[in-house]
């Protein structure tokens, strides 16, 4: 997937799921601060791009670094990153 | 310890017949039903009753997403009503949070729809994973007196009496003790309920719930009627402003009635059974608890929801109880049976229709029953008359029994 894509269905869940109007959506966008996110979201959040993307991130210690649009866009690439290479 | 007395100082719906006392009595006067044939339950295999009273859903998008995240249908509907009786009540919102108001919102369970999607999303490869987080607070039993206590900033008590079909009479019943007590000034009493087809199949299994009017879905229910076959489900909220008597006096509020009595007990006799003897007791310590005659009783707001067993126990024991004079009417007839908040929107409907001097007629009541004769039942047209003491009844399933007596201005 291009990071073009990942950006495009990662920003459909926060308008979708989170109804965050699509002109807040900037990559330095923060999660909590800027796009009104807690942590209860965060539950809802991982268990929406699980389903988007095929991927796990529920157990991934990695998801505590995000903070920003941008960090979810690099973290997903680089998980698809690491199922290409174990298949 | 002086008990204070309770004024009903505002009321808030969303019923089958729309949102707001006017819409529902609007509704109720020109004879409409709100049941509808429900498109895609024949999917369920065994359902055998594909008719219900749906309530629209709109404007919930005015509550904003971090207090409605957790709210199921049910819950948003509770949340409307709530607020349209607070401002219906003309009381500051900001009082809310005075910790002098609090809310008993009741229902049969927490959001039908969230709870089934929960159980499909899980099953079966009982995988929670994928569930959201927002799913335990749409499913949890009191979700719609939490959900209106965080939406309203209520700081008062706030509970969730769950007891079916009396959910809301409970409720008001529980407000009415806490004001009287003094323990809060203010009570938002009531109830909601949300349709799905495994809720019509909760009655459908037990061969409650009418199978014969698919085709004709505004025959059905029948309340008393010789030719009833069982309930039909509805949904919606309805939430009454119970507040201190003396203090709806100092700021001029408007007064929807005086709650006068309030009595529950149980039949300990059978989960699902009606039993006149229980509804008999009900009523009576009502009445002597509100220190009212029987004779002096102008309408009693049967709980009836059109079921061969319920209808004629209840019948039977407003015989016993009341004679044969009282006008007696159900709403069910237009309303369909909206279980946790029928009393709620019920008693809504019946007082506004007091105090225009009217006591609306059962629907759909064209052939009184003989098992259910011996009443003075009101059908065709509202009864004009102008009276003052209203009783409402409420049964639920476990044997419980709940009623209410009020005095219209």
């Amino acid at each position: 997937m291009t990071k073009e894509e990942v950006i495009k269905i990662v920003n459909n869940v926060f308008e979708e799921l989170f109804e965050v109007p699509p002109e807040k959506l900037a990559p330095e966008a923060r999660i909590f601060d800027g796009l009104g996110l807690d942590s209860l979201d965060t539950v809802d959040l991982i268990v929406a791009l699980q389903k988007r993307f095929k991927v796990q991130i529920r157990e991934d210690e990695r998801v505590r670094n995000i903070r920003t649009l941008n960090d979810i866009y690099e973290f997903i690439l680089t998980l698809e990153q690491e199922q290409a290479k174990k298949s | 310890m002086q008990l204070r007395r309770v004024a009903i100082t505002g009321m808030g719906s969303i019923s089958p017949l729309g949102r707001g006392t006017m819409a529902l009595t609007e509704g109720i006067e020109a004879g409409r039903s709100g049941v509808r044939y429900m498109e895609g339950w024949n999917q369920y295999t065994g359902l055998r009753s594909l008719v219900a009273a749906p309530a629209e859903l709109k404007d919930e998008k005015q509550i904003p997403r971090m207090a409605r995240r957790s709210m199921g249908r049910m819950s948003i509907f509770a949340a409307q009503a709530a607020q349209d009786a607070i401002a219906d009540a003309g009381l500051d919102p900001a009082f809310t949070s005075s910790g002098r108001l609090g809310c008993a919102v009741g229902s049969t369970t927490g959001s039908a729809i969230s709870l089934n999607q929960t159980f499909e999303t899980m099953l079966p490869d009982k995988d929670l994973s994928k569930l959201s987080s927002m799913m335990f607070f749409q499913c949890i039993s009191h979700t719609a007196s939490m959900n209106v206590a965080q939406y309203l900033r209520i700081n008062g008590m706030v509970m969730a009496p769950c007891a079916a079909c009396a959910s809301a009479l409970q409720a008001m019943g529980l407000g009415y003790d806490m004001v009287r007590l003094g323990r809060q000034d203010v009570m938002l009493c009531g109830g909601a309920e949300e349709l799905h087809p495994t809720v019509t199949g909760s009655f459908d299994v037990l061969f409650a719930t009418s199978v014969k009017y698919n085709d004709q879905p505004q025959k059905t229910p029948r309340p008393f009627d010789r030719d009833r076959d069982g309930l039909v489900c509805g949904e919606g909220s309805g939430i009454l402003v119970l507040e201190d008597y003396d203090r709806a006096v100092q700021r001029n509020a408007r007064i929807y009635a005086e709650v006068l009595g309030y009595y529950t007990c149980n039949s300990g006799d059978h989960v699902s059974e009606s039993n006149r003897a229980n509804m008999v007791t009900c009523m009576r310590e009502a009445l002597k608890l509100a220190g009212i005659e029987p004779s002096q009783v102008d309408y009693v707001n049967a709980h009836a929801t059109a079921t061969l067993q319920g209808d004629k126990e209840e019948a039977e024991a407003i015989h016993d109880v009341f004679g044969s004079s009282v006008p007696v009417s159900s709403l069910k007839g237009h309303l369909g049976h909206t279980l946790g908040a029928s009393a709620a929107i019920e008693l809504s409907a019946a007082l506004s229709g007091m105090q225009k001097g009217m006591i609306y007629p059962t629907l759909n009541l064209e052939n009184v029953s003989p098992e259910c004769a011996g009443i003075n039942h009101v059908a065709g047209s509202p009864l004009k008359r102008k009276g003052n003491i209203l009783v409402k009844n409420s049964f639920a399933f476990g044997g419980i029994s709940a009623v209410l007596v009020c005095r219209v201005p």
